[in-house]
């Protein structure tokens, strides 16, 4: 159970009404495990989740995305790193027009079955001559054909490859979310074990600053945040544009998500430094960063899991949001990121609801639900897992 | 009881000064040049030279002798001292705290993406603007607050109550649904939905009780009021009434619903809250998706506690006990948990407005930041975020005062 | 055992004030106290099992207790933490926490009625192989019917009052609220006769007025509380007898302006006419539901559905209720309920002046966590006693308290059971409050009831080695050097228990034959038996 960790044996009859406690009051000998009493949690804690056909179905299409990142990461391995900007095309090769602005960043492209015009173009299949995949490096790399195609503009010659995007987008997702999650974690485990070890002042001032923090709405914060620093970090030597302004959303990210996990950490170490084992520790002579990390941490650390799932759940949807605003914080706004496809169709979608009044209503549904479908799939399998995490861990649900 | 008030609104300035840190903090990593475009406004066409550090021979007024190779421009040195840039950090943070608690929160600059609004309002003060356009929002809140709450609470309690039977189970999936969707595809699903069906039942120009002369659907649907697409009637060809000053900011509250009850328009006053409908909706979803799993669990939670057992076993029957004596107790927590969701309720405003063309604070947020024009307009951010964040801490208080009503317990502390 | 008449405690000074000596409860009946024990028993508890399901497996909390209450008794059951005393309690008004627990059988008869009536239809079982759990399957329109019966007897005829006072009342309500809801439930409908029949303009309320200024200007509280008394019956509103004996005892001594308080304290006697259309329909909506327990009551007596009955009721109390839904409207609610509101207040002021409250009407303003244990304790037995039911059932209600509390609680509720006449289960692990109040005694041993007979019997010559070692290990006085003994051994795992007899493991007694089946209850001595094979007695009639 959460923060029982070390106790066995029989415990000491307690006064008790008619509830569960007395099966633990009367209890002197549990079933013999097999290892230690932890394994025992982990296998009663998967036992429950198990039995929770949500929890279940969420695990299985998370592991789906998994196999499709993987899959597509090795269709094109190496780090997903790589210069990614707006483009327009040129040099179509089947007589479509240029559209393209001077100064703007150009791309070639040529019809599949033709040759290409000079080294760099991109090939476009003959029947969709239009469509460029986008890529994780927007080198060459085409797949097979799109289950629909995004249209950038409605005028424009250009299109986007839902699925190519979709592949190459839960990547990124994956990517980014895993590592906001993480780092806020980790800045929350931290500051929230000190905060509540140690209490008075600097419990008071930490909290303080959390709450702050907490009142400013998560996405104006992120927004001010990258685009204060997204002129300088430009600057910074040895990295790319994409990769200077990925990082700069994950810091961005971090500084908005690090105050949930302290409030969380410090509610569970404010309890768990109460358990008697830590005062046997303290007795002991153990130092006290060694209190914290060996003793204090482990057992606050759950309800941290949960909340760690349920952020790699909502983080694309913030991602989302912040593209569906407009805001330019990735160096383009066709960046192959699920959320961003999602904001990217939704957007278009606009435009063709004006057209809805004159009579006939064209809508391309299925550039508008596919990416919000898959960002909808994803969310709620992590939400399921998260949920069946949490019944599973707390001892008060328990059945 | 009021001494608990009043502490807890002195404890708010604390908070406050600690956000306006962080904006500094912020803003003080811009460019100067930023900063003074902020603050002061852009350079108009006929003087661009203004934040020039040093002027160039033959721009502008050159103090001192001529052919000087280099003068210091006194617009600049003048913007620079008001701001106190060349001063120590600890100064600047006063200034700007000092700035930012008289309102002074900087201009609007001239490539904001304001064409697309009712009003140009570029080169306004910030806090002019946001004024205009916060009551508009704030009446979208308290909308999509009375919902929330109208369904949350009872549907928690039943879920709870009737644990995992299908009542539990429905308000689960709408809870889960809710968390996953994100809110602009919701937002724009449902507006295409309702277009749609609508349309094709009634025609895509609709002729209401206070747009007799027809109007667009499309824009019946979208936009705060007055429409610009009614023909012939208000804010079409007619034009404004004398009280719709701006055609944005009415007189004499500033909010729309209330200044039409006053003037006796009540049709619009109707339609307004019309429009807010399908926007507080689909705000409250999302909202709702979370403060449900809450409300179920504090209610659960409660059930579990001896006053309920001692209330069964006085005969009271079951649905007074859940009812009043559960739900009494429950409140609090919920409570509790809709302040600190505040945060994330009012952050979804930006994107449902923009997909409704509500004319609140969150469209200026969402066309400050969509720069199809040039370079984000920073005073905009920054205005709008610290407006949201007083929000916030504003409901913070309101919540803090309602949970000593509700719990006597707390109004010693 | 003759059961001796307590005066009213008089109390130590931090406790609480004087008890008026004759603040009677509103409720008090013509019935003295009973002679015990000759009459059926009220609570006759028949072989009944409670397990609980768990993830562990299944903890036989309860495993075929059988004992019974006699009227106008006392009865102990005394056991060690965690034999199941209190789930006994809980098993007698459903109150088990229903996932995990379950009732499994059994009969509970309390006034010829069977309470635990189709409770075995209320769940079905499946073990799961290879593990020691069961799957629960239960019908929860079955458990919601089950639930709705017992609320006939809930606070009506069996009152409970609890172990941890300070959280056992709602912490968000003052206590007239509390007390007030309870008192309408349950003596709303004479409430609402007194307060139709009040006569304010009575002719022998003018003299008793007079009485009661005097009284106040020689401050003599004896002659106050007599003289409101008085004015209470003239105007025929008990409840306005102690408002006015609240205000004689104002410190100011101004007769006039006394004077002038009461005319005006007298003037919500006058009902006018929407007030008492109101009032009349809450009657009618309480005679109903009195009805309906009748109805439940009646059901389980003659262990017979009564569909119909019980339907017609219900529809007609919400007919009622929808007639007159504009009665809860916001704006209505609150001004047509202050009459109510203000004499439910009184009385509760009144109640809890006969629990030996001090300043009574501060009290009920204020909130539960301002008290401490022992007045809220006091108020609790209020609470319970107010509905004068036929079993009051005490779940260890003085073992959060401390001992000089624990006096006076256990004082003042022998006070009370002898006014109000009610039979009484008190459960406790503390054996002097049993020597010191209990007329009976069961002991409980690992959810079996090991032995029980008068407390003198018990205590005298215990039977079984169990009450035996309890005995012994009471420290005494006069030998200070003999050593502590304790039974050896700890308290069994019920999820397993041992066979047979369940004290065996420890038994310095202990046969082969009490590892087999479970030993019969014999009769040993007039109403004394015991379940232990070292004795052969007859077996014991249930």
């Amino acid at each position: 159970m959460i923060g029982r960790t070390g106790e066995t044996g029989p415990t000491e009859p307690e006064p008790v009404g008619p509830s569960p406690d007395k099966a633990k009051a009367a209890a002197p000998v549990r079933r013999p495990l097999r290892g230690s009493p932890r394994l025992a949690q982990y296998k009663r804690t998967w036992y429950f989740l198990r039995r929770n056909t949500l929890a279940m179905v969420g695990l299985g299409v998370l592991v789906l995305f998994l196999v499709i990142a993987l899959y597509a990461a090795w269709f094109q391995p190496g780090l997903p790193w790589g210069q990614l900007n707006d483009f327009c095309s040129t040099n179509q090769g089947n007589g479509a027009p240029n559209d393209c602005v001077p100064g703007q960043a150009q791309i070639c492209t040529y019809a599949q079955g033709t040759t290409a015009p000079h080294a760099g173009c991109y090939q476009t299949p003959s029947a969709y001559p239009s469509v460029i995949p986008p890529t994780l490096t927007f080198a060459h790399g085409v797949g097979p054909l799109p289950l629909g195609s995004l249209t950038v503009l409605p005028t424009s010659t250009l299109s986007y490859s839902i699925y190519q995007g979709l592949l190459r987008g839960i990547d990124w997702t994956l990517i980014i979310s895993v590592s906001i999650v993480a780092g806020g974690a980790l800045a929350g485990l931290f500051l929230g074990a000190i905060s509540g070890y140690f209490g008075g002042v600097v419990d008071e001032v930490i909290m303080r600053i959390v709450d702050i923090f907490l009142s400013i709405p998560q996405v104006l914060f992120v927004i001010i945040v990258v685009a204060v620093f997204s002129s300088t970090s430009h600057s910074i030597a040895g990295l790319d544009a994409t990769a200077t302004d990925v990082l700069l959303v994950i810091v961005g990210f971090m500084a908005v998500w690090w105050p949930f996990y302290t409030r969380l950490v410090r509610g569970q170490v404010l309890v768990t430094r109460e358990q008697k084992y830590v005062e046997a520790a303290r007795a002991s002579g153990a130092s006290r960063g060694r209190i914290i990390s060996r003793h204090i941490v482990p057992n606050s650390v759950y309800p941290v899991f949960i909340q760690m799932s349920l952020d790699v759940g909502t983080v694309p949807l913030f991602l989302a949001a912040l593209a569906f605003l407009g805001f330019k914080f990735f160096p383009t706004q066709y960046f192959p990121e699920v959320g961003v496809i999602a904001a990217l169709s939704v957007t278009n979608l606009q435009g063709f609801l004006d057209g809805c009044q004159v009579g006939i209503c064209y809508i391309p549904w299925w550039q508008i639900l596919i990416p919000g479908l898959t960002l909808f799939a994803y969310a709620i399998s992590v939400n399921f897992l998260a949920d069946g995490l949490r019944d599973a861990l707390d001892p008060r649900l328990r059945r | 009881m009021w001494l608990y008030i009043v502490r807890r609104l002195i404890l708010l300035v604390p908070i406050i000064i600690g956000v306006m840190t962080i904006t500094f903090v912020l803003v003080s990593a811009l460019p100067v040049t930023d900063r003074l475009t902020a603050s002061f406004g852009d350079p108009s066409p006929k003087a661009p030279w203004i934040y020039e550090p040093t002027l160039a021979p033959g721009t502008g007024p050159c103090p001192g002798p001529p052919n000087n190779k280099s003068c210091p421009n006194p617009v600049y040195n003048r913007d620079i001292a008001i701001l106190g840039l060349n001063q120590p950090i600890f100064v600047q943070w006063g200034i700007y705290i000092y700035h930012s608690f008289t309102f002074n929160w900087g201009t609007v600059s001239n490539h904001s993406s304001a064409g697309l609004l009712l009003k140009p309002i570029q080169g306004l003060p910030v806090i002019q603007v946001l004024g205009w356009y916060l009551p508009y929002t704030i009446e979208l809140a308290i909308l999509s607050l009375l919902i929330i709450l109208a369904v949350s609470i009872p549907l928690g309690n039943l879920a709870a109550v009737n644990r995992n039977r299908p009542v539990d189970q429905a308000a689960r999936i709408m809870s889960f649904s809710g968390f996953a969707l994100p809110g602009f595809l919701l937002a724009s699903l449902v507006l295409a939905g309702a277009l749609i069906g609508i349309g094709s039942s009634v025609g895509y120009v609709v002729h209401t009780p206070w747009c007799p002369s027809g109007e667009l659907l499309y824009q019946e649907l979208t936009g705060s009021w007055p429409s610009t697409s009614c023909f012939g009637g208000i804010g079409g060809a007619v034009g404004y009434p004398s009280w719709l000053v701006n055609g944005i900011y009415t007189t004499p509250t500033g909010f729309p619903t209330i200044d039409a009850l006053i003037h006796g328009y009540y049709w619009l006053a109707f339609d307004t809250i019309v429009r807010m409908l399908l926007p507080a909706l689909v705000i409250a979803f999302g909202t709702i998706a979370i403060l449900l799993r809450f409300v179920r669990n504090s209610m659960l939670e409660v059930m579990n506690l001896d006053f309920v057992r001692t209330a069964r076993s006085e005969g009271i029957p079951e649905k007074t006990v859940v009812s009043r004596h559960a739900g009494r107790n429950s409140l609090n927590v919920t409570i509790t948990v809709m302040g600190l969701l505040f945060a994330f309720f009012i952050g979804g405003f930006p994107i449902i407005e923009d997909v409704f063309h509500l004319n609140g604070v969150g469209l200026i947020l969402a066309y400050s930041v969509q720069n199809t024009a040039g370079p984000i307009d920073y005073a905009l951010v920054f205005g709008t975020t610290l407006l949201f964040t007083f929000i916030v801490v504003f409901a913070n208080i309101i919540v803090d005062v309602l949970y000593a009503y509700l719990d006597p317990r707390v109004r010693l502390g | 055992m003759a059961v001796s008449a307590r005066s009213p405690a008089s109390a130590p000074s931090d406790g609480p004030g004087p008890a008026t000596a004759d603040a009677p409860l509103p409720e008090e009946t013509a019935q003295p106290s009973v002679t015990p024990g000759e009459q059926e028993p009220i609570l006759a508890i028949k072989d009944l099992r409670t397990y609980f399901y768990t993830y562990d497996g299944v903890v036989k909390a309860l495993d075929g207790v059988s004992f019974k209450v006699r009227r106008g008794e006392t009865t102990g059951l005394v056991g060690e933490t965690g034999c199941g005393k209190s789930v006994t309690a809980f098993s007698v008004t459903r109150l088990v926490p229903d996932p995990p627990g379950r009732i499994m059988g059994g009969r509970i008869e309390f006034d010829g009625a069977n309470l635990l009536w189709q409770i075995d239809r209320e769940a079905k079982f499946k073990p799961v192989k290879n593990t020691p759990r069961v799957k629960v399957r239960r019908y929860f329109r079955r458990i919601k019917a089950g639930n709705d019966r017992i609320t006939a007897v809930r606070g009506r005829r069996i009152s409970m009052i609890f172990q941890e006072p300070s959280t056992a009342m709602n912490p968000v309500f003052t206590i007239a609220n509390q007390l007030g809801e309870v008192l309408l439930l349950h003596r709303g409908v004479e409430i609402i006769d007194e307060m139709l029949n009040a006569s304010p303009n009575a002719p022998s309320a003018g003299a008793a007025l007079d009485a009661l200024i005097a009284a106040a200007t020689q401050r003599n509280r004896e002659a106050i509380a007599t003289a409101a008394r008085q004015l209470g019956e003239a105007v025929h509103s008990m409840s306005f007898g102690t408002e006015a004996a609240q205000l004689a005892r104002a410190p100011t001594t101004d007769p006039e302006r006394l004077r002038g308080a009461i005319v005006r304290a007298m003037r919500r006697l006058h009902v006018s006419s929407s007030q008492k259309t109101y009032l009349r329909f809450r009657r009618q909506e309480l005679v109903l539901r009195r009805e309906l327990s009748a109805v439940y009551l009646n059901e389980m007596r003659t262990e017979k559905p009564d569909h119909p009955g019980t339907r017609r009721v219900r529809n007609a109390i919400l007919r009622l209720r929808a007639s007159h839904f504009y009665y809860r409207l916001w704006g209505i609610r609150g001004r047509i309920n202050r009459p109510m509101q203000t004499e439910l207040f009184w009385r509760t002021v009144r109640l809890l002046e006969g629990v030996s409250i001090a300043n009574p009407s501060q009290v009920a303003r204020g909130y539960p966590h301002e008290l401490s244990g022992g007045m809220l304790q006091r108020v609790m037995i209020a609470m319970a006693l107010s509905s004068d039911p036929d079993v009051l059932i005490a779940d260890e209600p003085t073992t959060a308290l401390d001992v000089t509390i624990q006096a006076q609680i256990l004082d003042l509720m022998q006070d009370l059971r002898h006014r109000v006449g009610s039979a009484v289960l008190l459960i406790t692990h503390d054996l002097a409050v049993i020597a010191e109040v209990a007329d009976r005694v069961c002991v409980m041993y690992a959810g079996q009831i090991v032995e029980q007979g008068r407390v003198s019997d018990v205590f005298r010559q215990p039977m079984h080695p169990y009450t035996q070692g309890l005995l012994s290990s009471i420290p005494r006085f006069d030998q200070p050097d003999k050593q502590l003994s304790s039974i050896p051994g700890s308290v069994p795992n019920l999820i397993t228990p041992p066979s047979g007899c369940r004290f065996h493991p420890r038994c310095p007694y202990a046969m082969p034959v009490c590892k087999g089946e479970r030993p019969p209850t014999t009769l040993e001595g007039p109403d004394h038996s015991v379940a232990c094979y070292l004795y052969h007695g007859p077996v014991a009639p249930e």
